[in-house]
């Protein structure tokens, strides 16, 4: 019997708007994909377990833990990082709303944490207060920044529906 | 003009007789863009060409000895480049805050201790190679509980077993007394005695240790996850024989610290260690249940505490004695053998005490800086007697705190971490530096509405009760002495570019930019006409490691120095271009001036042009120890607000009113921020957070996330916070600090607004669902409980 790390898959997926095509082993993750094939270390893995959400992607729209999502379930699927957020240098609002109401400290959970805000907003564009602490609930920031984040996810929402 | 007493060595510069322009702004820290975009490189980001990747095999027993070992399996493994264990490491030692420890032993005196380490073409081989060597363990009798292990001699070491720092704390009282305890409680006419226990709590830092360490035949570059780059390379030089100058420590970004990255880790000597074996770099990253099982923790303590007070509130006697649980080893030069009583001598006025403290030694993960310390068991303890005591004199908790206030300290910060000190008797009356704790109790009190407390009591008739609690704290601040001396320069070159060398970690609590905006304030320099070199040791003075809310006042004194100083040769480079002398030049916001004509300025930049190209303009400053007096210290207060619903042990905290005297914040908003992690870790602490151990095994049962449960959004309570001003002209701009400690009183101040609720006192951290039923059930069986 082959040994499970010698099963390779080839996978075509999109990551952040670009077509990606690679030879991996079977057992890579998603979360290892993004960082170790494509260089995209933006993506945090705390606890490779599915407890801590620094590895928060989304994957066609819904946030998913990319540590627990084997990187050949991603294939011919559409995924979106932190990397893919900012366009032409320009910081996406809820980028910019976290800067301003210092939503982050050490800065390790931000990514997942903005990524979990982002499918929130995107499904549901006017959040309360209790909406937001609830679409970060899997989202550990041991900073305690919950509250600068809550701000920043209504203050973003805002802007965004102003548009 | 008031005399400066900024503690720096040599002449203190004059304080600048203008008003600020940058300290006190709220400014969004600088490296916010990076984190938001993904674009900062955390260590385990890092990747070399060429790179192996390092794993580590763990001891699964509390207390064990090889019997034998044999890794020539996975050695043979192909794509193995190197393995470490103690059959070819004989001799080496790492070291542990400055106590040396064997590298690789042959008895293990904790769980997770390294057995061997693996360097591999990929993670995968690392793991495999592990499988791959074969121990024969001989499974000894650990030492777990610290009140157990009391009881019986410590048994005898075993082959090259060693607990380092035993010598200094196993077993051994460290005291502090005042006045005559006896003749105290015999003037008392209320006594109260009570027990509190607390829990082995840890860090859970969202990044795990993490780094790579590149050899290249001469030179060691580590890009390390410390909270101290300089503790770092010393140690790393130390440990592997290497002249200090041949080694490079980076961190530019960490993900998380709370003490657990304050010193170096066995992670980064072993990684640093293999890649000069290899000559290629090592990736060496841990799991979160390594992270849990091999690293340090804040000690487990049981303290007890007699208090004795006149029926006016007045106190009269405190007699305390504390048991930590150490662990495997303790911190060298900071060890906190005072910790736990330091504060019940210092925090209430009270002329007579006997406190004492005992570290007991055992086979539990070794301690270390966790996020105030000994500070939140000494905290917790004292300050839920504190209301215990109101309860039984029927005064307001908070009439009481204030009735026994002080003006002074006792018991200095550096001998409350030092031996020798124990048992002198403490009756010298020391004033603070400054101290406005009565404000913050005040407008913690107010922020929560304490009058709604009497209310309340008659008004809790359902299931769900309501309560209001309050504590307060006080902690030490700054050193100034060896290992935190604390430096920095300053450079101003020809075409304007201003340079701020600070050899120091941002590690979350914005250093890199708290210490560019007092730089830019001390310059008359705009913030973003600063560039500042830290996280590197290389080009950076010594500094500290960035703990124990140490940054701001260690670091901060020495760059008002070097920016001063720096800019009185500007200055002097000014004064035919504005007719003036050197005493009436002044600056702000990047423009230079005559103090008695602020409006005909002249840009910073183009004094700047009038330096010599490549011979920029240097300032230097250097932090000079506290002196003996006055007391150093930051205080603060916080009240809570909760519900507790009776019949399923749910605390639901509705609000925190948080009030700190921190000196002056330089940037409330990142302040702000400081005080809400310190509610994380505090909230936490009371209610969820609990290292468990199998009594069988003496094995950690808590490995993961979802077993050690930490605060989450849903959790996380709405929190007020006041941040206070008071002149201290010891600190750069009076800021003594603020990161770590607001974790200090929240657990005693839910504890008591938990006894406001239901009547229950809970003297046993944390204070968990199950608890609160069976408590709830036991009065009712007794009939004792209000309106149930």
């Amino acid at each position: 019997m082959k040994n499970e790390a010698e099963i390779r898959k080839n996978i075509t997926l999109t990551v952040n708007g670009k077509k990606v095509e690679r030879h991996i082993a079977g057992r890579m993750t998603l979360a290892e994909l993004l960082r170790e094939e494509l260089d995209l270390t933006g993506t945090k893995v705390g606890c490779n377990r599915g407890e801590c959400g620094s590895c928060t992607v989304i994957l066609d729209g819904d946030p998913v833990l990319s540590c627990t999502v084997l990187a050949v379930e991603a294939s011919g699927r559409a995924v979106l990082t932190i990397e893919g957020l900012a366009s032409q240098g320009k910081l996406h609002p809820i980028q910019e709303a976290f800067v301003e109401h210092d939503a982050l400290q050490c800065g390790y959970c931000t990514p997942g944490m903005i990524m979990s805000i982002k499918a929130l907003l995107d499904r549901n564009p006017n959040p309360t207060d209790e909406d937001v602490r609830r679409s970060i609930d899997g989202n550990l920031c041991r900073c305690g920044s919950y509250p600068n984040i809550i701000k920043a996810a209504i203050d973003a929402s805002k802007k965004m529906t102003q548009r | 003009m008031v005399e400066s007493k900024l503690l720096v060595k040599g002449t203190p510069p004059a304080p600048l007789d203008r008003e600020l322009t940058v300290v006190g702004k709220p400014l969004n820290r600088r490296d916010a863009a990076e984190k938001v975009t993904g674009q900062a490189k955390y260590s385990g980001d890092i990747k070399l060409p060429n790179m192996l990747y390092g794993k580590i095999l763990h001891c699964p027993y509390p207390r064990a000895r090889i019997l034998k070992i044999d890794a020539s399996k996975a050695e043979a493994l192909p794509g193995v480049k190197a393995v470490l264990t103690k059959e070819n490491t004989k001799g080496w030692r790492t070291s542990w805050y400055k106590i040396p420890e064997i590298a690789f032993p042959e008895v293990f005196t904790h769980e997770g201790g390294e057995v061997a380490v693996v360097a591999a073409e990929d993670r995968s081989i690392a793991q495999k190679a592990l499988e791959l060597v074969d121990v024969e363990y001989e499974v000894l009798t650990p030492m777990m509980d610290a009140e157990e292990t009391l009881k019986a001699p410590p048994p005898p070491l075993i082959g090259d077993e060693e607990y380092p720092g035993r010598e200094i704390f196993d077993r051994k009282p460290f005291v502090i007394k005042r006045g005559d305890v006896e003749k105290g409680f015999k003037e008392a006419d209320v006594i109260v005695e009570e027990t509190y226990t607390t829990q082995v709590s840890h860090h859970g830092s969202i990044q795990t240790r993490a780094c790579v360490a590149s050899w290249d035949g001469e030179n060691l570059t580590v890009w390390d996850a410390i909270q101290g780059v300089w503790y770092s390379k010393l140690a790393l030089a130390d440990s592997l024989g290497l002249d200090p100058n041949n080694v490079r420590v980076i961190v530019k970004y960490l993900g998380g610290g709370f003490g657990s990255k304050a010193w170096s880790h066995r992670t980064t000597f072993y990684a640093a260690k293999l890649s000069m074996l290899t000559g290629r770099p090592v990736n060496m990253e841990r799991t979160r249940g390594e992270e849990f099982v091999n690293h340090s923790r804040r000690w487990d303590c049981n303290i007890e505490i007699k208090m004795g007070a006149k029926k006016d509130g007045t106190l009269t006697a405190i007699y305390q004695k504390a048991v930590a649980n150490m662990g495997a080893a303790a911190t060298g030069e900071n060890y906190y053998c005072m910790q736990i009583i330091w504060h019940t001598a210092n925090l209430h006025a009270c002329p007579n005490v006997y406190l004492e403290q005992i570290g007991v030694y055992t086979n539990r993960q070794i301690t270390g800086p966790t996020r105030s310390p000994l500070n939140m068991p000494a905290i917790f303890a004292l300050e839920s007697h504190m209301d215990r005591m109101a309860v039984e004199l029927g005064i307001d908790p908070f009439e009481l705190r204030m009735k026994n206030y002080t003006t002074y300290q006792t018991v200095g910060t550096d001998e409350s971490e030092d031996p020798a000190a124990s048992g002198k008797s403490y009756d010298t009356k020391i004033p603070y530096s400054s101290k406005i704790l009565d404000q913050c109790m005040k407008l913690a009190t107010d922020g929560i509405g304490w009058e709604k407390r009497k209310i309340l009591k008659h008004s809790n008739q359902g299931a769900v009760k309501r309560g209001i609690g309050m504590a307060s704290y006080i902690v030490l601040q700054g050193v100034g002495l060896h290992p935190y001396v604390a430096e920095a320069k300053v450079a101003i070159h020809h075409d304007g570019t201003i340079n701020l060398f600070v050899g120091v970690v941002d590690i979350g609590g914005g250093q890199q930019t708290i210490l560019t905006m007092i730089a830019a304030e001390e310059l008359g320099a705009g913030v973003d006409d600063i560039t500042v070199i830290y996280g590197d040791t290389k080009d950076t003075p010594y500094a500290p490691s960035c703990h124990a809310s140490r940054l701001t006042p260690e670091m901060g004194p020495a760059v008002v120095q070097a920016a001063a100083e720096a800019r009185q040769r500007l200055f002097g480079l000014a004064t035919s271009l504005l007719g003036v002398g050197l005493d009436e030049i002044r600056s702000k916001n990047g423009e230079i001036y005559a103090r008695s004509d602020p409006v005909h300025s002249i840009p910073l930049k183009t004094v700047c042009n009038r330096i010599t190209p490549g011979l920029p303009i240097l300032g230097q400053g250097s932090r000079a120890p506290n002196p003996k007096e006055p007391m150093m210290a930051t205080f603060g207060a916080q009240a809570v607000e909760l519900e507790v619903d009776t019949e399923t042990g749910k605390v639901n905290i509705l609000k925190v009113a948080a009030a700190q005297d921190f000196g002056r914040a330089i940037n409330p908003k990142l302040c702000t921020s400081q005080v809400y992690g310190g509610i994380e870790f505090g909230v936490g602490y009371a209610l969820t957070e609990e290292g468990l151990y199998d009594p069988q095994t003496g094995k950690l049962l808590t490995k993961s996330l979802d077993q050690y449960r930490m605060p989450t959004s849903v959790d996380f309570p709405s929190v007020d916070v006041y941040l206070t001003e008071v002149e201290d002209p010891y600190f750069a701009y009076s800021a003594k600090g603020a990161g770590e400690n607001t974790n200090a009183p929240t657990p005693a101040a839910i504890r008591n607004a938990i006894y406001h609720a239901i009547g229950i006192w809970f003297n046993d951290l944390p204070i968990t669902p199950d608890k609160i039923i069976k408590a709830v059930q036991e009065r009712k069986k007794k009939g004792e409980i209000r309106a149930l």
